[in-house]
């Protein structure tokens, strides 16, 4: 094998059930399981497939502060440091209950905004990127177990009669640059 | 997934994965009916309609509105807060329903999200003009140094936080809305036969190929996008009732404004979700899809919002006369009394009388009834608002400044034109996107049952996925 491209074994499984459980076979076998490619999410593939929590949600939190101290900022500067303006005589003299609505709306719009960046930056995904498919219908109705071989122990025959008797469909190889 | 044996299957009908893509898919990938190209020349002619009139007012001024001194928001607002009204259903049903695990969001969320976003654009037309001068609008709007001419703005006023509230829930609608499209749209992508298609949906599907770490993701970004959108569906409409509920004029000084204004749009939003669906599950072959039962919870949900804004309309009264104060007790009295007599009573009849017939279940699950219904709410929705608005205004403290108001012909225009934008939107969505989110009604078919299975509940690992939700 050249040292440029990972072998890849697929078993694709035409039921959720069936794919989800073989999927946790391979890791009973000790085989690591490169990715899997599903039409919609199922759970338990990401414990068969050992993904570790996302670290999306700190970053949620940083994103909202980033807003609250903008807002916080705009507010303050504005209306209370550059331009302080006497409305109905109430006082302007400090952070007050009226900033709350904006600083609110603010920690929100940073929020959404910021996942959405990094959940795209995370995914590399980007308008117009090309997708690598191993099979059109994976988006339709077809579940795919991944193996790199390059990194497996058991032998292709092995791995694939698993996959097999567990209701694989089909298996198919394919070399894939890295 | 845990299905029970006793709740009637969100999907019927037998579908299987491969169905749902294919069903869901047909409409997009047949040649458009002709009920279709009806439907969008007539939103055509509205658009058109909203685009000459927003011309003239523009060019020959708020003359030509039947705006006066006295009442200064009239038709306009109304309208603002009713389309605004309607596009609470969209988020509340992909954020609220997806933290309350309710599964049946999952047919209805995204044609719901769409009209949203529609929604709020129509909505932001009225205050945007009601300006006047609509091009110097930004200096007014937004955060500009004071050497451009207007100061700084204005953080104390509620006008200024329905600036930052309504640009806020549309881009998070927005970004909602298109991260729940991307794998349906890789779907559709994956299916398409011209070179057109294959360029469009593969442009926007970002590169999606339904990895299992992207779906991990994807799960938590969506569950943050809906922790963070429940709080803002409510604070919108919050804010917008503070336009009013932070002034003193009698009938809009009052604190029960913000939930009342929320039960008020969650209700509006229900009513145009359900004028929409029954006639897009009809025409569209969704029946399987968006089941009786989808349309039984939402009626549910018509009613029960209709029994609150009901309770907050005759707690107004009691506070009126409870608090003493005689102008508080004249607003109220003249507004089911007075002039407008009329629009009071349309109000409390098709808000809080009509939705109850939603207690009897024959009510809830004939499809044209239902439509009956949802037509019913979204009048009696938009007499709420001209009944807080224009008769809480037209006989203010000053008997000399008494008025009515009659809304123009160009005010007529501009509100059916906003009727136009919306359907037009709704109709170029219903062509070019899935109109139910694929993926998520995916993964709640009933399982197939293997002769070799043993059933799910057995399962020799800890994984737990009988027990768990899609999010």
């Amino acid at each position: 094998m050249s040292n440029k491209t990972n072998n890849m074994l697929y078993g694709i499984y035409d039921d959720a059930d069936q794919f989800l459980k073989s999927a946790y076979k391979m890791k009973d076998m000790g085989v690591p399981v490169e990715d899997c490619y599903t039409p919609h999410p199922v759970h338990g593939i990401e414990k068969a497939v050992g993904i570790k929590r996302t670290r999306l949600t700190i970053a949620a939190f940083l994103c909202g502060l980033t807003g609250t101290i903008s807002a916080v900022t705009l507010e303050m500067y504005t209306n209370v440091f550059d331009w302080p303006m006497n409305i109905g005589g109430k006082p302007n003299d400090g952070y007050v209950p009226a900033f709350i609505p904006v600083t609110f709306e603010l920690t929100v719009l940073f929020t959404a905004f910021g996942m959405m960046i990094l959940f795209f930056y995370r995914n590399k995904m980007v308008h117009g990127q090309r997708e690598k498919l191993v099979d059109l219908r994976q988006t339709d109705d077809l579940y795919i177990i991944a193996i790199n071989m390059n990194e497996q122990h058991h032998s292709r025959e092995e791995i694939a009669g698993v996959l097999m008797q567990n209701g694989a469909i089909e298996t198919r190889e394919k070399g894939v640059s890295k | 997934m845990y299905e029970s044996p006793i709740r009637e299957p969100l999907v019927t009908g037998g579908k299987t994965v491969a169905d749902v893509t294919a069903d869901i898919c047909r409409p997009m990938e047949n040649k458009p009916t002709k009920a279709w190209w009806i439907g969008f020349i007539i939103s055509l002619f509205c658009l058109g309609l909203l685009g000459w009139n927003l011309w003239t007012s523009s060019t020959q001024g708020l003359g030509l509105w039947g705006i006066n001194k006295t009442v200064g928001w009239a038709w306009d607002i109304t309208n603002f807060v009713f389309w605004v009204g309607i596009g609470h259903a969209g988020t509340l049903i992909s954020a609220i329903l997806l933290l309350f695990r309710q599964k049946w969001r999952m047919s209805i969320n995204r044609s719901a999200e769409a009209m949203t976003i529609f929604a709020v654009m129509c909505a932001a037309i009225f205050p945007l003009f009601h300006m006047g001068r609509v091009w110097i609008g930004p200096y007014w709007a937004l955060p500009m140094p004071n050497a451009f001419g207007s100061l700084w703005l204005n953080f104390n006023s509620p006008l200024l936080w329905d600036v930052f509230a309504i640009s806020t829930y549309f881009s998070v609608s927005l970004l909602f809305w298109y991260l729940g499209l991307i794998p349906d749209i890789a779907s559709v992508r994956d299916r398409a036969t011209t070179k057109m298609r294959k360029f469009m949906y593969h442009f926007f599907a970002m590169g999606w190929d339904g990895s299992v770490r992207t779906w991990a993701r994807y799960e938590v970004v969506s569950l943050i996008l809906a922790g963070i959108s429940t709080p803002l569906v409510l604070s919108v409409h919050t804010i917008v009732s503070m336009d009013f509920a932070t002034s003193i004029v009698p009938g809009w000084h009052t604190t029960i404004f913000p939930p009342y204004f929320v039960a008020g749009a969650i209700f509006s939003g229900f009513g145009m979700v359900l004028t929409l669906l029954v006639i897009a599950r009809k025409v569209m072959n969704y029946e399987n899809y968006i089941t009786s039962g989808h349309l039984e919870a939402m009626c549910k949900i018509v009613m029960l919002t209709g029994s609150m804004v009901g309770l907050a309309y005759i707690t107004e009264f009691f506070i009126a006369w409870y608090s003493g104060v005689n102008y508080e007790q004249y607003a109220f009295l003249n507004r089911m009394s007075g002039e407008y007599w009329w629009a009071y009573w349309s109000m409390m009849t098709c808000n809080l009388i009509a939705p109850q017939v939603f207690w009897i279940k024959w009510a809830r699950t004939t499809p044209w009834f239902i439509f009956v219904m949802s037509i019913i709410v979204n009048i009696g929705m938009w007499f709420e608002r001209f009944v807080i608005i224009v008769t809480s205004l037209h006989r203010d403290y000053l008997p000399s400044s008494w008025v009515m108001y009659y809304p123009t012909a160009t005010e007529v225009g501009i509100f059916v034109g906003t009727f136009g934008l919306f359907f037009t939107f709704f109709f170029l969505f219903c062509r070019f996107l899935p109109v139910i989110n694929m993926a998520e009604v995916k993964s709640i078919l009933p399982h197939k049952h293997h002769d070799d299975d043993h059933g799910h509940d057995n399962h020799g690992h800890s994984h737990d996925h009988n027990h768990n939700d899609n999010h």
